[in-house]
């Protein structure tokens, strides 16, 4: 039993412990809800309710009705639990603490201006959440929730994915980039 | 509403995962990009490996049905994942 508190209290797992519960997870949850994982969905869940208030073609439009329903879905209470699980993890290890933006690791990468990180934080989310309405998924929805059902979709997302965020991180580090 | 508590509890145990790997942080998703941290690669690998195995098993004992295989359309795939890239490594989430 102390075994158990000292490993829920370690800070860190290997992050092949990590997978493997997730790996688990993704089965009970398949099994059990007869539903997959995924975490973009909700955003496009919420942005559809939302939108919804302003106007009547974003209510009435068919990615809006049979896509991505616009209502609270099973993916946004996921989030909660998405949220409260990481809340419960940082706690229960000591490493819960209110983080500014940038962090360290941006300072030392990309500088320590504040407005730049928040702007691309902003302009990458959305570039993220656009990229992951066209592919059907983001990292959870598709990239593991689908290859482990051996979809192809996940796994050409996966080859997407990788090519272009190699060629941006390039981009943006220069020379700095295997430095 | 039991689907719910169930969306909960997945969840819990989804984000628990996520943030004893790390992968909250910037320099755990960056990184991998260049090729300097390859926790998301491990992590992602592993649990994939995990759940292929425990998800076509299962479906051969003939306790679970795949009825949501995510579709596949090539161009839109890729393409996809390819904007979802350039938004990964520019934001670090």
């Amino acid at each position: 039993m102390s075994w158990l508190i000292e490993k829920l209290r370690k800070p860190r797992w290997s992050p092949y412990a990590a997978g493997a519960l997730l790996g688990v997870v993704a089965i009970l949850s398949m099994l059990i809800a007869d539903q997959l994982l995924g975490a973009s969905g909700t955003f496009e869940n919420l942005a559809g309710i939302i939108g919804g208030w302003f106007s009547s073609t974003v209510s009435d439009s068919i990615y809006w009705k049979y896509v991505m329903p616009a209502a609270i879905s099973w993916q946004v209470i996921l989030m909660v639990g998405i949220f409260l699980g990481a809340l419960a993890s940082s706690l229960l290890s000591g490493t819960f603490k209110w983080r500014f933006l940038p962090d360290e690791d941006w300072k030392l990468n990309r500088g320590p201006n504040i407005a730049k990180r928040w702007v691309t934080a902003f302009i990458g989310g959305l570039i993220l959440e656009y990229g992951a309405g066209i592919a059907g998924g983001c990292t959870s929805g598709l990239a593991i929730s689908g290859t482990l059902q051996l979809a192809p979709a996940g796994l050409l997302f996966i080859m997407g994915m990788f090519a272009s965020g190699i060629m941006t991180s390039i981009i943006i580090h220069g020379r700095r980039w295997r430095a | 509403m039991s689907s719910y508590l169930l969306a909960l509890i997945f969840g819990f145990g989804f984000g628990w995962a996520l943030d004893k790997s790390g992968l909250g942080q910037y320099g755990k998703i960056a990184n991998v990009f260049r090729f300097k941290d390859m926790t998301v690669i491990k992590f992602m690998m592993t649990a994939l490996c995990v759940a292929m195995v425990g998800v076509y098993g299962l479906q051969s004992l003939g306790v679970m049905e795949l009825t949501k295989v995510n579709e596949t359309y090539i161009v839109g795939n890729i393409l996809g994942g390819m904007v979802f890239g350039v938004g990964m490594a520019l934001a670090g989430f």
